[in-house]
């Protein structure tokens, strides 16, 4: 069984608890174990770059090392925050100036940070170290027909780390159809929900989240799957401000690949938080009660 | 002696490549414009404001909101052949900006990330409903009663929090931002 | 009077070094400029300054900080009197609205914040070199 430090975030303690969940459920049935990173902190979401990224990769630095404490490779489920852990943890260790002063820094909490752990998103711990085939072995309860629109969004590819493809990933689509149902051609699966702009520039956000509403239903999605929770909050939780807004009747389901994956694992709806969106999911329920 | 800088190279002091100055390479190909999902809402495109970097138009993008609109997508930065992390040069906008304390009228970006950066402080976590107070007053009625309704609806499905989290070593957490920016004690 | 003593600036904020730099020499004082940490420390290594003048926020962040941090472990460049000076109080007021604190980096160095009277900064200019040099003649006994 792998054991990771896990790397909740602000989000997954309320808004996303249904994320938490379903991460914990699937990741024990995939023999993963997922140990909340102790007394972890803020990743500075995008706000503290604004103002001094020092400090931004100073709050990043200080969970990195708690990790490394315990030896564990961190993974997080908001691309927000691995996006931020990744990039101060390569910055910290091209920079040995910054990193010397941020250990500084982190030395009045016992803590300091060598930069020899991985960094990784839950999905790609998913995909890559426990593998497809392995998660197609789990799978009880197969959602055939279920059309899923896997949505990526940015911060899990973007900025590119080593030689991934930014441009046409399938690592998604391919997630989908290990649990029987069937990826559908998403064009928008890689343009931006609006992240933080819902809340600074509220119509330009409106307008981005009507835009991937659209296209992934024009694409014929029963469902969007998203691996983050701003993502989802934004293209779940406006839904009604969009119709309001643009005169639309759009209405979609938003779910965590976790969510999803659980359902064809054969857990119980309840277990994986289904029943606290805005959006009712029932009508994918029916898919995985046969 | 260094000479004394030009706006440009003011900017790419600011980012983390500061042996050279990336910004002068573009090539105003309009690639970074054609892939951002918010150049259709900015006072200027991405690529106009790298050429407005250039030719030192400082005031001009101070009183502009291009920079506040990035919503940190990164496409321009994947995509742009002169390998510019433009993505970063609009972070580094945005700091120059709030440094300067010098910012285009109503824009709720800067008082955000000011009250973003002030709660993390105070608790090492971030707490939605103390978030909300730095742009609810920008809204108009219908916009308030609408955000109201979503957050009194997400509060029955208990996904907003009754009591703002807080970290165990908090006191341990605020001397390691001292030793990064010494300023007065946080309250 | 000896020798005009040399002060190097290392401030991002082109406006303000000009000012400083227009008051110094005024006072006799000959200066140099650096408009980033990086090309401010290459200034320090590549020739002797008297007495160096240091802002705080530029960069990422507070680099300053960063720069005194590094001069402090450097047996030579430590003994360099600093003067920082710093609008970190008015670019960060949000974030605490107290006093900015001087942090004490280096054997010689004091902090005043920005906007700084002419009156003053001579004022704290000179005392600082003499500190230095009293400091100086002390270790040579």
């Amino acid at each position: 069984m792998k054991k990771y430090a896990y790397f909740p975030g602000c989000s997954l303690e309320k808004m996303a608890n249904s994320y938490h969940v379903s991460a914990l459920e699937t990741s024990k049935i995939l023999g993963v174990e997922l140990k909340e990173l102790d007394d972890w902190n803020c990743c500075g979401a995008t706000a503290y770059f604004h103002v001094d990224e020092l400090l931004a990769h100073t709050l990043c630095a200080r969970n990195l090392a708690i990790a490394e404490k315990e030896k564990l490779d961190l993974v997080a489920p908001c691309s927000g925050c691995y996006k931020n852990m990744y990039f101060a943890s390569d910055h910290l260790k091209k920079d040995p100036d910054l990193a010397e002063h941020i250990n500084n820094a982190l030395q009045e909490d016992n803590l300091h940070f060598t930069g020899n752990i991985k960094v990784q998103h839950l999905i790609d711990v998913f995909v890559n170290d426990v593998g497809l085939n392995e998660i197609k072995s789990k799978v009880t309860q197969p959602l055939q027909n279920l059309r899923i629109a896997p949505y990526y969004g940015c911060q899990i590819l973007r900025p590119k780390k080593d030689s991934e493809d930014v441009e046409q990933p399938r690592f998604f689509e391919d997630l989908i159809a290990s649990i029987g149902a069937t990826p559908v051609d998403f064009p928008l699966k890689l343009r931006c929900c609006g992240g933080a702009l819902i809340i600074t520039s509220r119509t330009t956000a409106l307008s981005m989240v009507r835009n991937l509403l659209q296209n992934a239903i024009n694409s014929g999605a029963d469902v969007i799957a998203t691996a983050c929770p701003l993502c989802q909050v934004n293209l779940e939780c406006y839904q009604k401000q969009v119709n309001q807004e643009f005169g639309t009747n759009l209405s979609i389901p938003i779910m965590y690949f976790t969510q999803l994956i659980g359902l064809a694992f054969g857990i119980p709806a309840k277990k994986l938080g289904v029943g606290t969106e805005l959006v009712s999911a029932q009508p994918v329920l029916t898919y995985a009660e046969k | 002696m260094p000479l004394r800088p030009s706006f440009s190279e003011e900017i790419a002091g600011l980012l983390h490549a500061t042996h050279a100055n990336p910004i002068k390479t573009c090539i105003q190909c309009g690639t970074c414009s054609g892939s951002c999902p918010v150049a259709k809402f900015m006072d200027y495109s991405p690529r106009k404001i790298i050429a407005m970097i250039n030719a030192d138009l400082k005031d001009r993008i101070l009183n502009c909101n291009t920079y506040w609109y990035c919503a940190s997508c990164y496409y321009c930065t994947v995509r742009c052949p002169r390998g510019i992390d433009i993505a970063e040069l609009m972070y580094a906008l945005k700091r120059y900006s709030i440094w300067k304390n010098q910012y285009k009228e109503g824009l709720v970006g800067p008082v955000f990330s000011e009250t973003f950066v002030k709660t993390i402080i105070k608790s090492g976590r971030s707490y939605e409903p103390v978030l909300a107070t730095s742009y609810l007053f920008t809204f108009g009625l219908q916009e308030m009663l609408m955000e109201a309704q979503t957050a009194t609806n997400l509060m029955l499905k208990g996904r907003i929090p009754v009591l703002p989290p807080r970290i165990k070593r908090l006191e341990n957490f605020k001397k390691v931002i001292q030793k990064i920016i010494p300023l007065g004690k946080p309250e | 009077m000896s020798q005009s003593k040399i002060i190097l600036i290392i401030d991002d904020d082109p406006d303000f070094v000009d000012g400083l730099k227009s008051i110094l020499k005024k006072a006799n004082y000959t200066v140099d400029a650096a408009y980033n940490p990086k090309d401010g420390f290459q200034a320090l290594q590549s020739k002797r300054y008297d007495l160096l003048l240091l802002d705080i926020m530029m960069g990422r962040g507070a680099e300053g900080i960063m720069l005194a941090r590094k001069l402090n472990k450097d047996p030579k460049l430590r003994e360099i009197p600093v003067l920082i000076i710093t609008g970190i109080r008015e670019q960060m007021a949000f974030l605490f609205p107290g006093q900015a604190v001087h942090p004490h980096l280096l054997p010689v160095d004091e902090l005043v914040e920005k906007p700084v009277e002419p009156k003053l900064l001579l004022e704290k200019v000179s005392t600082l070199l003499k500190t230095a040099e009293t400091r100086k003649a002390q270790t040579k006994k």
